[in-house]
């Protein structure tokens, strides 16, 4: 590429960047100028704080989100496959918290230790007869099997479980932080261990001789072969963490909110935008762009009237945005 | 292709519509009804195939253009006291206008960024159409004055394949098929030969919009009742993409072999097993993926049960 090129390459690179800043901030604002309108915002001391709880909230959800976002960005990272089903994963894990919880009353932290190993051996059986094959071929195809497969979980949860809303009532308490500013307890449990099962699988990847491997094969599947990395073995380790991180979600999820078979498309496209917004593989990007998806969402919520049925459309939106302002994300990923 | 073979299939095709012309006379309330949601899937399916199929851009939310008709004929029925038949204009109108604002800009993602994108577009028409209760009465749905009996829905839809097939079938073998196709196979290589693909992508999604918004009004005005998780359905999705796919996608005969078929397994088994069926459908999507990429009717070809020249 010539100076020339090159330079007006950068130029656009960096023109992205700014125009997918102005489109965040024009989001940001949005449920403001919405909520001025329709009266929902009143600038006294008592909404305020309600709007910091609100936010603070929504910063902890974000925790969550980035939680099985990264298993989506692990997996796309590694192989080039987009999982269509990683929602239906976060909802199998809710259903298998809400299954220990009320047959076998477990608590739903302590069920983790159950689920986890099961989510992880399930990722192993999908990658070896689903997946395994497709790994290479044209992107669609991947996505078109694990949209099957997705189904194929939706339905047999509805075969199971019914489509009734499902609910685990767990520390419903609130965590005082001023006498005006508080955050549900559970959202501050669910936080916590996200961030804890995140930052393990964060030193995994940088510590470990496997998640070195898996960081190869991720950047370059052909030289780390070469290196005597059996990739198998590493696609099978990574679509394991993946479905173990969509599935402890779905635990944390389950403690928060009601949910049913049919909830998966939305954990599916909310990580989507996620990772997106974020870059595609990128690990930060996806924590960075769970937190803001979060945090427009608790905003959405707050001052939009009909604010929960629009909750959905924030994620909607912000995918479909910066797929066209800046299909790389906030990281720049160059192609595509 | 030859002329010959243009004229045969030309005859089949006119051979089938008079059957089915002729046929709810002798076939029971039910079974009129069966035949005409099997028509109703072939329209789908073969407009999902003009977009996907012939031009590769694989659509995971073509339901919203199904959904966005289906509320224009309810809407005008119910609230503005319109007869059913301009309505299915209407909506054909309504459908074309929403697939060319979200068509212009999704149209530019490729291959599982488009599919991705157009599963949350539907998803957001969705919900839109339920927040919306000023226009659309929201999550209760709208009821439509009954009036017409099965039989103007019927040759409604009769109609509507009719047209949806010859369109399919002339788009499929004139240039613009030949074009769609190059879009397919290398846009940039296409674009490099002076073919414009956004103007023929835009087209092909308008097209394959509007088949399924007439569909979706003359649905409504057969069940009488909508809401939005019954019209946004993301199954309808699927199976507009599934029958496509069994059958041969990017074929004309495939989508409509595909829905005849597939429609016909779900509808024997879901009285049985109603949930079962569901499941039953994502296996096929896997198995069909992963096994069978060129359909039905490839599969056929390459076992020499079939002639290449019949099935395009």
């Amino acid at each position: 590429m010539s100076p020339a090129a090159r330079g007006w390459k950068e130029r656009s690179e960096v023109r992205s960047l700014y125009l997918l800043a102005a489109f965040l901030v024009a989001a940001y604002a949005l449920p403001f100028v919405v909520g001025i309108q329709a009266g929902t915002v009143r600038f006294d001391e008592r909404w305020l704080a309600n709007l910091v709880s609100v936010v603070l909230g929504g910063f902890m959800q974000g925790g969550v989100y980035a939680m099985f976002a990264v298993g989506l960005t692990m997996i796309f990272g590694v192989m080039r496959i987009i999982n269509a089903a990683h929602g239906e994963m976060v909802m199998m894990g809710a259903y298998l918290t809400w299954v220990a919880f009320f047959f076998l009353g477990v608590d739903p932290l302590l069920s983790l230790a159950l689920t986890l190993p099961v989510a992880f051996l399930f990722g192993v059986a999908v990658q070896r007869l689903l997946l395994d094959s497709v790994v290479g071929q044209p992107e669609l195809t991947a996505l078109l099997i694990t949209f099957g497969l997705g189904l194929v979980m939706i339905y047999t949860a509805e075969l199971l479980f019914t489509t009734d809303f499902r609910t685990i009532p767990y520390a419903p308490g609130t965590v005082q932080l001023t006498s005006t500013i508080a955050v549900g307890q559970n959202r501050v449990i669910s936080f916590v261990m996200a961030v804890a099962i995140t930052a393990a699988v964060y030193l995994f990847l940088k510590l470990h001789r496997l998640g070195k491997a898996v960081r190869a094969t991720a950047l370059n599947a052909e030289v780390a072969m070469v290196c005597g990395i059996n990739v198998r073995r590493i696609y099978l380790i990574t679509t394991g963490i993946a479905v173990a991180l969509a599935v402890a979600g779905g635990a944390l999820v389950s403690i928060q909110f009601g949910f049913n078979p049919e909830t998966g498309v939305v954990y599916t496209l909310q990580a989507f935008a996620i990772i997106i917004l974020g870059g595609r593989g990128h690990y930060m990007g996806a924590l960075v762009g769970a937190v803001m998806l979060a945090v427009l969402e608790s905003l959405v919520s707050l001052m939009i009237p009909n604010g929960t049925a629009m909750v959905e459309l924030a994620a909607y939106g912000l995918m479909i945005f910066v797929l066209l302002i800046r299909p790389g994300g906030l990281m720049g990923v160059k192609e595509a | 292709m030859a002329r010959r073979e243009h004229l045969r299939n030309l005859l089949l095709l006119a051979a089938l519509l008079g059957l089915l012309l002729a046929l709810p006379g002798f076939l029971s309330l039910y079974l009129r009804s069966f035949v005409l949601f099997t028509m109703m899937y072939v329209v789908l399916a073969l407009s999902w195939n003009i977009i996907s199929g012939f031009t590769g851009y694989t659509s995971f939310g073509h339901v919203a253009f199904y959904g966005i008709g289906a509320y224009a004929t309810a809407i005008l029925v119910a609230d503005y006291r319109w007869h059913w038949l301009p309505t299915l204009a209407a909506a054909a109108v309504v459908g074309a206008l929403v697939a060319v604002a979200i068509g212009y800009p999704v149209l530019r993602l490729k291959g599982p960024y488009f599919a991705i994108a157009m599963l949350g577009a539907a998803e957001g028409t969705r919900v839109v159409a339920t927040v919306w209760d000023g226009l659309t009465h929201g999550g209760l749905g709208i009821s439509l004055p009954s009036a017409e009996t099965s039989w103007a829905t019927y040759y409604a839809m009769l109609a509507l394949m009719g047209v949806t097939i010859a369109a399919a079938y002339a788009v499929g073998h004139s240039r613009i098929g030949v074009r769609l196709n190059a879009i397919r196979e290398d846009e940039v290589a296409a674009e490099a030969l002076g073919i414009n693909a956004t103007a023929y992508k835009l087209g092909a999604f308008t097209l394959s919009a509007i088949f399924p918004a007439v569909a979706g009004g003359i649905q409504a005005y057969k069940v009488l009742y909508i809401d939005p998780p019954s019209v946004f359905f993301v199954q309808i999705t699927i199976a507009m993409a599934l029958m496509s796919m069994l059958g041969g996608k990017g074929t004309v005969i495939g989508p409509i072999v595909g829905a005849i078929v597939l429609y016909t397994v779900q509808e024997l088994t879901w009285v049985n097993f109603p949930t079962a069926h569901l499941i039953a459908y994502g296996l096929f999507i896997v198995v069909v993926a992963r096994f069978m990429p060129r359909g039905l009717m490839g599969f056929a070809i390459d076992r020499g049960w079939a002639r290449k020249g019949m099935v395009h």
